[in-house]
């Protein structure tokens, strides 16, 4: 029991909390200003890309968490013995979940200001026509009896745009879901039970700290079950309201499996990225060991596989099928402006880290892993701007001051929140049933 | 027992911990051929042992990489090359249709190389083991440990040997004696193995020899599916039928009209009026520009396939026709120009009775295409032969 003793000796951030705390409260705030200065001191289309760099951010920020969350969850439903040194780094982020749904409320000035500006069904009245991308126009007929076709068609190069009529009858059909009122209900629904969630498995953890039995463990192990079935509903239908309703005549029922693949994925580099920047601070040493780093870098792996399983599942149905209005999703993401980011999605988030990541000496050199887990957080950006940005303008890649600032103005809050709960908090779960097995686990 | 040739020295241990320490010691004594047996999967052992890193994926990587070309070039030499097919409108060679088999295929070759590479490197499947012998090496499987120093390893040394693993706090040492009997398997299980081995060409054989000669026999056919079924023809054998009389469906019944067959317009229903073609649009139809959009559409799924979008007799199949046709694979006549001098001076009678019955090699439409549907078509050609006028 010398590894226990050892391990649970330098647990505690120290005056490294408060320091991360600072800056990551100052890039924080200076991110979110930065970015509501260029964003809303602008004209109608500068406040309208606010608000769509606003939802990249916040789904990015909430994608961590809800990770992390799930991540604290099943290894209590499989009684994990590996995972327990890093757990507590999960459920340090994951337990900052209700500030995080905060950062989300912003959304409904968007939602409600009537004009459609984000969510395009919010918009009072007539839908769509003050949407970016202009007026749709009638889908390409050909032969000499079609009518002269509007000018607007240059909007729609590929054609895939539905008809004015069909639009507003898909949404028409879709409005006893798709309404503010409802809309707003949901998300505070989505928000309480994740802080409900959230706030149990990080107290039961923290309980378990100073017990004198495995009561608090045990409680958590029989609730993890019933959350994970929650947590999958709830996930799903915030991808379905928050991202994919952003297209209101688009749906996919996968959507839900890519958004968590995706969320799954950041979850494993940041933590891949919070234990190396601990171990370099001195913190944690003899916890985490190179057997840990080798199983956090294999569900990384296995999860960008499955990233990219479910985004091909997800596209090649839709290709294959070939209806405009499931087609025109991916065909506003094949236009010029966005071909390269496509490309850039497909190479960067699957083709090249699939190989990165195959190797088991990767795994096993945490420096290496490291690169690849800031180099995935990196790509799960670039994933949700690719989800969102789209949405706004099919044509035009606005890439600018404003996306950069407001995500790193949100990840500056993420740190914040999560330095200023691991000050004073054991980062390791040092009297947990299972702890001792963590500490001696080997990879075969 | 000096006569027979040792196997190796077996040497038993109570516990995990005394396994790891004897398993150290034994490695670094430089022993090579040896191994530990335990009951359950003991973490660590490897390293005890100085077991080197297997290279077994490096075998699942190439085999994988080679299932993952041969899925593509599978499906690139199907689809692409020897029997090129237009499916769903797609490439011929569309990749991301090939993804899903290339994936299958990649996880195919990597999982089956995975398995038997894995028995092949530990030289499985192993018939016998001398060990299995030793009445005490049962409890390998229950709650002993045993290390095991083969003799065949160069600093192996009987007594020596023996010595050294009771000096590791093993319970007990034992030599394990080389069988007397041949391990080979017995003459009658391989003469066994080898009549199936022929038989089992047997099936080959015949299919070869099917495939080279022609006969006047029908195929075998081993599922009937749908193929063959029992099931009534509508003007069926009348000795089998299904009624009194016969017959398998009921004649209609005299003065009556079945539903939706009264046709009473001649003129709508077969484009002639005493023995005339009608020469406009029957007045029973409302002719405006949603009449006209719906013969555009309708055109577009019946005739442009063959006659092209603008009736000029270009079609996607004439076009394929061609190619066919320049691989000596076909014989093609083109179809008809809709703008053409002849088709303009056609009746619309006349344009409306090639739809219903067919001409030449167009076949009928009458089954596919309503009658209202019919008159927008003649509509919408019309339509087009004044755009190709202008």
């Amino acid at each position: 029991m010398n590894s226990l003793n050892e391990a649970v000796q330098d647990v505690q951030a120290g005056d490294l909390a408060p320091r991360v705390a600072r800056i990551g409260l100052v890039v924080g705030v200076v991110g979110l200003l930065v970015g509501a200065g260029f964003g809303l001191t602008g004209d109608a289309h500068a406040k309208q890309h606010f608000w769509f760099a606003w939802l990249v951010a916040f789904a990015y920020v909430l994608t961590i968490g809800m990770g992390t969350l799930f991540f604290s969850m099943i290894q209590h439903l499989v009684n994990a013995h590996w995972s327990v040194t890093v757990r507590r780094l999960a459920e340090i982020t994951m337990a900052n979940l209700p500030a995080i749904c905060l950062l989300g409320l912003p959304l409904l000035v968007p939602l409600l200001d009537g004009h459609g500006t984000l969510w395009k069904w919010a918009g009072g009245g007539h839908h769509g026509e003050e949407a970016a991308h202009g007026a749709e126009v009638p889908g390409g007929e050909s032969g000499a009896a079609a009518e002269a076709v509007e000018p607007a068609a240059q909007a729609d190069p590929l054609g895939v745009q539905l008809a004015e009529e069909e639009h507003h009858e898909f949404v028409e059909h879709k409005r006893p879901f798709l309404n503010s009122g409802f809309f707003i209900a949901r998300l505070i629904g989505y928000f309480l039970i994740w802080a409900l969630m959230a706030r149990f498995f990080f107290r039961g953890s923290v309980a378990q700290d100073s017990a004198s039995d495995a009561a608090p463990t045990l409680r958590m192990k029989k609730w993890s079950a019933p959350a994970i079935i929650v947590f999958a509903l709830t996930l799903s239908f915030a991808a379905f309201d928050l991202l994919m309703s952003l297209d209101e005549t688009w749906f996919s029922t996968i959507f839900g499996v890519y958004i968590f693949a995706g969320s799954f994925v950041a979850c494993f580099a940041w933590l891949v990225v919070c234990a190396k920047f601990l171990q370099s601070r001195g913190v944690m040493k003899n916890a985490v060991t190179r057997e840990h780093y080798h199983d956090l870098g294999k569900f990384m792996f296995a999860f960008v596989f499955f990233w990219g399983y479910i985004a091909f599942s997800q596209f090649m149905l839709i290709w294959y099928a070939n209806i405009p209005e499931e087609t025109h999703w991916y065909a506003n993401r094949i236009t010029p402006a966005w071909i390269n980011w496509s490309w850039l999605l497909l190479i960067g988030h699957f083709l090249i880290p699939f190989p990165g990541l195959l190797s088991r000496h990767v795994k096993r050199r945490t420096g290496v892993l490291l690169f690849w887990a800031i180099y995935m957080l990196v790509m799960h950006w670039v994933d949700l701007y690719w989800i969102v940005m789209p949405n706004l303008d099919p044509q035009h890649v606005n890439f600018g001051v404003v996306d950069v600032a407001l995500t790193l103005g949100m990840v500056g809050i993420l740190v914040f929140l999560t330095a200023r709960r691991a000050s004073g908090q054991a980062l390791l779960p040092v009297n947990d049933p299972l702890l001792p097995q963590s500490l001696g686990f080997k990879n075969a | 027992m000096e006569e027979r040739k040792l196997h190796s020295v077996m040497a038993e241990f109570t516990d995990v911990n005394s396994l790891m320490a004897a398993a150290e010691r034994v490695r670094d004594a430089g022993f090579r051929k040896w191994d530990c047996h335990t009951p359950f999967p003991v973490h660590g052992l490897d390293d005890a042992m100085g077991v080197k890193m297997t290279r077994l994926p490096w075998i699942v990587l190439a085999m994988g990489l080679t299932g993952c070309g041969l899925g593509l070039l599978l499906q690139w030499w199907t689809n692409a090359y020897d029997y090129p097919y237009i499916i769903s409108g797609k490439p011929v060679w569309a990749i991301p249709a090939n993804i899903p088999i290339t994936f299958e295929v990649t996880v195919l070759f990597s999982a089956f190389t995975a398995f038997f590479a894995m028995w092949i490197m530990n030289d499985l499947p192993r018939w016998f083991s001398p060990l299995s012998r030793k009445k005490n090496f049962a409890r390998a499987t229950d709650d002993r440990f045993f290390v095991v120093i083969e003799a065949a390893d160069p600093q192996f040394d009987g007594v020596r040997t023996a010595e050294f693993l009771n000096g590791l706090g093993a319970a007990s040492v034992e030599e394990v004696e080389m069988p007397d009997e041949p391990t080979r398997l017995p003459a009658r299980y391989r003469h066994l193995l080898f009549t199936l081995a022929m038989a089992m060409l047997v099936p080959l054989a015949m299919i070869y020899n099917a495939q080279h000669k022609t006969s006047t026999e029908p195929r075998v056919h081993l599922v009937k599916d749908m193929d063959k079924q029992a099931r009534f023809r509508p003007q069926g054998e009348t000795l089998a039928g299904l009624f009194a009389d016969g017959r398998m469906s009921r004649p209609r019944i005299e003065g009556t009209v079945g539903r939706g067959m009264l046709r009473e317009d001649e003129g709508l229903e077969t484009g002639m009026e005493g023995g005339e073609y009608v020469t406009a649009v029957p007045s029973a139809l409302q002719v405006d520009e949603d009449f006209v959009r719906r013969g555009q559409e309708r055109f577009g799924i019946y005739c442009a396939p063959c006659h092209g979008f603008t009736g000029k007799g270009d079609g996607l199949v004439h076009q394929r026709a061609l190619q066919l046709a320049a691989e000596g694979n076909a014989q093609w006549v083109q179809p008809t120009d809709l703008s053409s001098a002849l088709v303009v001076d056609q009746a619309d009678g006349r344009l409306y009775e090639t739809i219903r019955m067919g001409r030449n090699t167009m076949p009928a439409y009458a089954s596919a295409i309503p009658v209202e549907d019919r008159w927008a078509i003649v509509l919408y050609v019309r339509a087009l032969q004044r755009a190709a006028a202008q």
